[in-house]
Order: C-alpha cells, then sequence, then structure tokens
C-alpha cells in the first residue's frame, strides 16, 4: 500500500480519482471524505425522495406542511377541551410548537432506519458511501420541517403570542433534532442490514416514544417517579426547547446535557457501524 | 501501488459471501447470547492477480457462478475484497443495470440528472451534455413526461444514453449492452467504439462471446472463482469450450423443475457428429449434424423419452424436441443404448451449447442429465437473429402490380 494509499481519498465522485481497497472496513476520514464528495449526490437524492413522495398527490407539496398542521390541531383540539389538560398557556401553540420538531424527528429516523435496506437496487449497483442513504433520508424531512416550523412561527402572533427573543432557540432545537435524527438513523439503518427487526423495533417505539416525552403535556405534569424516565429522553429538552422559543418555559441544563450525551454517543456509534460495514452492507442487502 | 499504465490491479484478490441458513433477527440472536451459525462460506473469487492497462478494453468471461459479477463488483468498489487489495484509478462508471435509481414518477428530464449524478457527473457536466444524451435516446418528445409512460425500449435507450456521456476514466459493463433493438444495440456497438478509441478503459463482463472477442484485446476467464486463463480472446474462448466441456454439473436448468429419479439411468456421451461421421465442435451452415447420446441403463424400463436443447451462447433457446410419442422401446438393466437425433445446422454464426435429458415416458421425472457440450456454427455471413431460415435473395424487374392496389401501399 505505502505511498500511494496515503494520498488516497476514495469514491468516484467529482473527480477524485484514486480508490483502494484492502480491507472490510473504511477509515472514518476516509468516509467522511466520500460523504463530503458525494454531497452533490445527497443534494439531488433527498430532492427526489421529496418531488416523488407528494408527486402524484392534488395538493402535491401542501401534504408535507398540512398533514403535521393537521395532526396538531386536533391534539391540541382534544387534549384541550377532552381530555382537559392544563397547565400550560395557549396549549394550541405549546402542542404546534412541540409537534412540528416531533413529527421530523420520527418521520425521519422511521424512513432513515430502513434507508440501507429500502435502496438495495442502488447500492448493490454502485458505490457511494453507504452513510450517504441515512443522510438522504433525513435531508429530504428537512423541507417539511422548515416550512412548518415557519408557518408555526407566523401562526404564533394570530393565535395571541407574543414572541420575544426566545423565538431564535428555535434554532439550536432544530440543530440538535437534525443531529439526534441523523445519528439515530445512521445507527439503525446499519442494523437493519443485519437485523431485519429494527424496522418494526422503530415503529413501535415512536408510538411508545411520543408518549414519553413532554410535547402535548408539560414535563412539570409527569409524577416524580417517572420524571426520571422522561429527562433521560434524548428528545425530551429538545422539544422543551421547541417550546420555550414559542409559548416560554424555564430550561433546565441538567437534561440537555444528556441530549448532548446521547447525541455524542449515537455519533461515535453511527461512525462506528458505518466504517465498519460501508463496504459489506451491498453483500447482506 | 499501481504502476503507471495500470488503471486497475489486483493482487491476490479473494472475496468470500457468507451465506446465513436463516434471516437472523434481533431477538434470537440476543437472547440466545451466541453467535449465528456460519454455514455455508463461500469463496465467491480467489487467487485474482490481474493488471487492466490504461485505455485497454478487458473482457471477463466464465460460467454463471464463476465470479465475473463479484470481480466487476470490486473494481467497481461497490464490496470489499476479504484478502489481498484492488486498486483503481480514475473515475469508475460501472454500467451493471441501465438505468441505476431512476424513478418512474419523475420525468425524463429528471431522472437524467438523479441518474448522471448517481454515476458520478456534476450538475454542470450534465446541463452542458442535456442535449446530446436527449439527442442519444430519441426521447426529446418524451422528455417532460414521467418514465413510467415510456415504453421499455425507451426506457433502457434513455439509461444506456446517460451511462455512455459519462465519460468515465473506467467503465465496466456487465452484460447491458444487449439491450433495446437491433438498430439501439449496433449505435451502442458504434458509440463504445468511440469511447474505446478515446482512450477509456472498458471492463466487460459477458455470457456473449461474440461481444467479447469483438470488443476486447485481453480477456480473463474465471471458473468457480479462480482464474484459469488470460489472454487473447481467441485462445480464453477455445479454454472457455474446454471447461464447459469438463464440468459435469448442468449449468443451466433446462427442466420444469420436476425431480430427478437417480440410479435408473446414467448418460455416458453426448456428442456432435459432423456430416463426415466423425465427431466435431464445428459445424457449417446448413450441414447434416447428429446428435448422439449414449447412456446405461440401470434399471429395466418399458419405455423413455430422450430431450435436447440447444442454447446460443447468450443463454437462449434456440431449439427443444424429443422422441415423445415416438415410443423407443423397452431396454435392460447393465445395456448401453444410443439416441441419435439428425438435424441440420441452420443457425447463424456463434458458439450454441447442446444438452440432453432422459425423461420417463409420462414425463413425470427427468432419469439422467448431460453435460453441456458446445459446438461452434460458421454460418452464412449475411444471416443475423437466432435462426437461420435459408432466405435466398432475388431482385427482378417488374411492371406495374395487375391485381387491385394493396392500400398499405397508398
Amino acid at each position: 500500500m505505502g505511498e500511494v494509499s496515503s494520498t488516497a481519498p476514495t469514491g468516484s465522485f467529482e473527480g477524485r480519482s484514486y480508490l483502494e481497497l484492502t480491507g472490510e472496513s473504511t477509515s472514518p476520514a476516509r468516509l467522511a471524505r466520500s460523504v463530503w464528495a458525494s454531497r452533490g449526490l445527497l443534494a439531488i437524492l433527498a430532492r427526489k425522495e421529496f418531488q416523488v413522495r407528494y408527486r402524484r398527490a392534488s395538493f402535491g407539496l401542501l401534504w408535507a406542511v398540512g398533514l403535521p398542521l393537521v395532526q396538531a390541531l386536533v391534539m391540541a383540539l382534544v387534549f384541550s377541551k377532552v381530555a382537559h389538560i392544563h397547565g400550560a398557556p395557549h396549549y394550541v401553540v405549546f402542542v404546534l410548537s412541540g409537534l412540528v420538531g416531533w413529527t421530523f424527528f420520527s418521520t425521519a429516523i422511521s424512513s432513515g432506519s430502513t434507508a440501507v435496506v429500502d435502496n438495495s437496487e442502488l447500492s448493490s449497483r454502485i458505490y457511494f458511501p453507504r452513510a450517504l442513504l441515512a443522510l438522504v433520508s433525513v435531508a429530504s424531512n428537512l423541507y417539511g420541517f422548515v416550512v412548518t416550523l415557519v408557518i408555526v412561527i407566523v401562526l404564533c402572533p394570530i393565535l395571541n403570542v407574543g414572541l420575544g427573543a426566545s423565538i431564535w432557540l428555535v434554532i439550536p432545537a432544530s440543530l440538535l433534532m437534525v443531529g439526534l435524527a441523523t445519528t439515530f438513523s445512521l445507527v439503525a439503518s446499519a442494523l437493519q442490514v443485519y437485523f431485519r427487526d429494527i424496522r418494526y423495533i422503530v415503529s413501535a417505539a415512536v408510538i411508545v416514544w411520543f408518549y414519553v416525552t413532554p410535547i402535548i403535556y408539560p414535563s412539570s405534569a409527569v409524577p416524580g417517579k417517572l420524571r426520571l424516565a422522561v429527562q433521560l429522553n434524548p428528545v425530551t429538552e429538545v422539544v422543551a426547547l421547541f417550546h420555550a422559543a414559542t409559548v416560554g418555559g424555564s430550561i433546565t441544563g441538567l437534561p440537555l446535557v444528556s441530549s448532548l450525551v446521547w447525541l455524542a454517543v449515537l455519533a461515535v456509534l453511527a461512525v462506528y457501524l458505518q466504517c465498519r460495514y460501508d463496504r459489506v452492507f451491498a453483500d447482506l442487502l | 501501488m499501481l504502476k503507471p499504465g495500470t488503471a486497475i490491479a489486483m493482487s491476490k484478490v479473494g472475496k468470500r459471501y457468507t451465506k446465513y441458513d436463516d434471516t437472523p433477527m434481533l431477538l434470537t440472536s440476543a437472547l440466545h447470547f451466541r453467535p449465528r451459525t456460519r454455514r455455508g462460506r463461500l469463496w465467491a473469487l480467489r487467487g485474482v492477480d490481474l493488471e487492466v492497462y490504461e485505455g485497454e478494453s478487458f473482457g471477463v468471461i466464465g460460467r454463471n457462478g464463476s465470479g465475473k459479477s463479484t470481480a466487476l463488483g470490486l473494481m467497481a468498489g461497490i464490496t470489499a475484497p476479504t484478502e489481498g487489495s484492488v486498486a483503481v484509478r480514475g473515475r469508475v462508471a460501472p454500467l451493471i443495470q441501465v438505468g441505476v435509481g431512476f424513478h418512474k414518477e419523475l420525468t425524463g428530464r429528471e431522472n437524467i440528472y438523479v441518474n448522471g449524478t448517481i454515476l458520478g457527473l456534476s450538475r454542470r457536466e450534465i446541463d452542458r451534455k442535456l442535449d446530446d444524451i436527449i439527442a442519444f435516446a430519441e426521447i426529446d418528445d418524451f422528455l417532460d413526461t414521467p418514465v413510467k409512460f415510456y415504453s421499455s425500449g425507451m426506457y433502457v435507450r434513455l439509461g444506456f444514453a446517460v451511462a455512455i456521456h459519462v465519460e468515465p476514466d473506467i467503465l465496466l459493463i456487465d452484460e447491458v449492452l444487449a439491450v433495446g433493438d437491433y438498430a439501439f444495440q449496433m449505435k451502442c456497438h458504434e458509440r463504445m467504439g468511440l469511447v474505446r478509441q478515446s482512450g477509456t478503459t472498458v471492463v466487460v463482463v459477458s455470457h456473449n462471446l461474440g461481444v467479447i472477442r469483438k470488443m476486447c484485446e485481453r480477456v480473463l476467464l474465471l471458473d468457480k472463482g479462480s482464474p484459469k486463463f488470460l489472454g487473447a480472446p481467441a485462445d480464453a474462448i477455445a479454454k472457455f469450450h474446454e471447461t464447459m466441456e469438463q464440468s459435469e454439473e448442468p449449468d443451466v436448468d433446462m427442466t420444469t423443475g420436476k425431480p430427478l429419479e437417480r440410479g435408473v439411468l446414467a448418460i455416458q456421451s453426448l456428442e456432435v457428429i459432423g456430416p463426415d461421421g466423425q465427431g466435431t465442435g464445428h459445424l457449417e451452415a446448413g450441414s447434416d449434424a447428429r446428435i448422439t447420446v449414449v447412456a446405461r441403463v440401470l434399471k429395466p424400463m418399458d419405455d423413455l423419452v430422450v430431450g435436447i436443447a440447444i442454447f446460443s451462447q447468450n443463454g437462449t433457446c434456440v431449439y427443444t424436441d424429443s422422441s415423445l410419442g415416438k415410443p423407443l422401446g423397452p431396454v435392460l438393466a447393465g445395456e448401453l443404448f444410443r439416441c441419435t437425433v439428425a438435424l441440420k445446422a441452420t443457425l447463424p454464426t456463434g458458439s450454441y451449447t447442446v444438452v440432453s435429458s432422459i425423461w420417463r415416458p409420462d414425463m413425470k421425472a427427468r432419469l439422467a442429465e448431460s453435460r453441456h457440450v458446445t459446438f461452434f456454427v460458421n454460418g452464412r455471413s449475411t444471416v443475423g437473429g437466432v435462426s437461420d431460415l435459408g432466405g435466398s435473395f432475388s431482385l427482378d424487374p417488374c411492371s406495374e402490380p395487375s391485381g387491385p392496389a394493396d392500400p398499405e401501399a397508398l
């Protein structure tokens, strides 16, 4: 290997011109370089996935925004008028802002966790870093996420919620949510290749996860015994950030640390799995 | 590692696949705390040392399961070698299937961008080549129609048009040249000629020995994952025929999946006999030939049916026939018998394989299948297609048609 392989990047994209394979795993630096080199592919595949999803529907892209809004409005109505959940002022906006982040997270991880397996047609015929597939899944959900987020922010004054400087909290909140969804998808999509049950485990987990995350109820409503479980939940504080950005609320430092620790752990796991199996996924599809 | 002038170097390359007996499941493997049973380890490729030079057209041939596609997958970087190393210089475009990443809901134009990016083109490069691609694919009117409304021919033409415009340093082709109608195939071959002239390194994997002979400068023959020969196309093809004849396992399953009943009959030989009565591997077009099958009877039987099938080099079945309906009579245990099939070699130029199988008279069970025997037909130079119907052409002056006018002609 010697002199050449040390200078060698990888991949066949954008004029990168040398590839050397000696083992069944890829180094993190090489994987990072080849993901970067394939960013053009990431963009076009994400756009394709987004376009294809709504192409045949009469209202087209409106559905990307309409569905989460309908869901949020129904929830707000049911839980405030029927189930009488109290303790959160401006309940409709509270639910809307929490749901925006959650809906993005849950749809991104649901499609992201099966990304490698679902695209076997592509990955068995050409090489590109397989991590790209999970990234594409997450990225294709970003469009809807950003548009719904903007709509919710616009709705706030209409629903009598004054926006302060705290609205800027949506930026760290969104970044954290995207980070968690990305790393989670990278891990789950790698595992899905080996364990086809992952798809169903993720589907089931998302249902439970929704209720153990303070999205439609404030975290103050959680009884003491369960509070620890809710605080260990990586998305709890991210959703709380979305709440804080619109209807306000306190953010405690410690649980946010738990989100960051989760992010770090998932990232390490994601890099390990994607590096280890990048070049052999195609054998198992 | 890569010497100057070398595009691809494989050194001591091996690829091992592990076949699992069952789909691994999270719960079962987690609960039992044991590694999954790893049965059926298989070296799909082993001990491959080769260099493909820059600008060369290199062919890989072998029977099904000989490791051809694995070799191509390794060159494309789709999968990593289990041992040894693969080094590739330059931009690689694998053409393992046309239209990779095409989505039926997207229009032709959108799919050009998706597919082109997948094959390694930048957006700007595609902008520049778009008109050429559209012209080559002949889809101008359907450019903004979703490809699900395309005919299969249009779909394939579009896929091929994108691939051929990638202008990679190395083009890896797996069988895809056999696409589209005849006119389009000619256009593809013509274009491939240009690609090769422009200095692109081309690696072709194909069952079609005619294409390999025509296109390649050097050919690698693989057999059961090991390199058997590397050299001139004609020599490699000759060696390929030898390995086909030595093999005892039937390569193509010509049957309808009916069971093979062992221990009743054993086929000893299958031979192609030329007009001079001698066994041969070479027939002139239209000559009288015979195929003889010799079998030993292990258990006595009242009657049997002998069938033969002839395949062209790309796997198309060109002829099947059997003695069904013509009783051959009882055979005794221990006896040898010969079945002779007299026929005319009305075939175009190419390599063919013939295989024979013997059946119970009710066709419910297959008793034996012969090995595949390859022969070459030197066809008439003007003939193409799968069969030589012996057409003779003549041109005569004639007067105005006397009968009622043909409405089609107007």
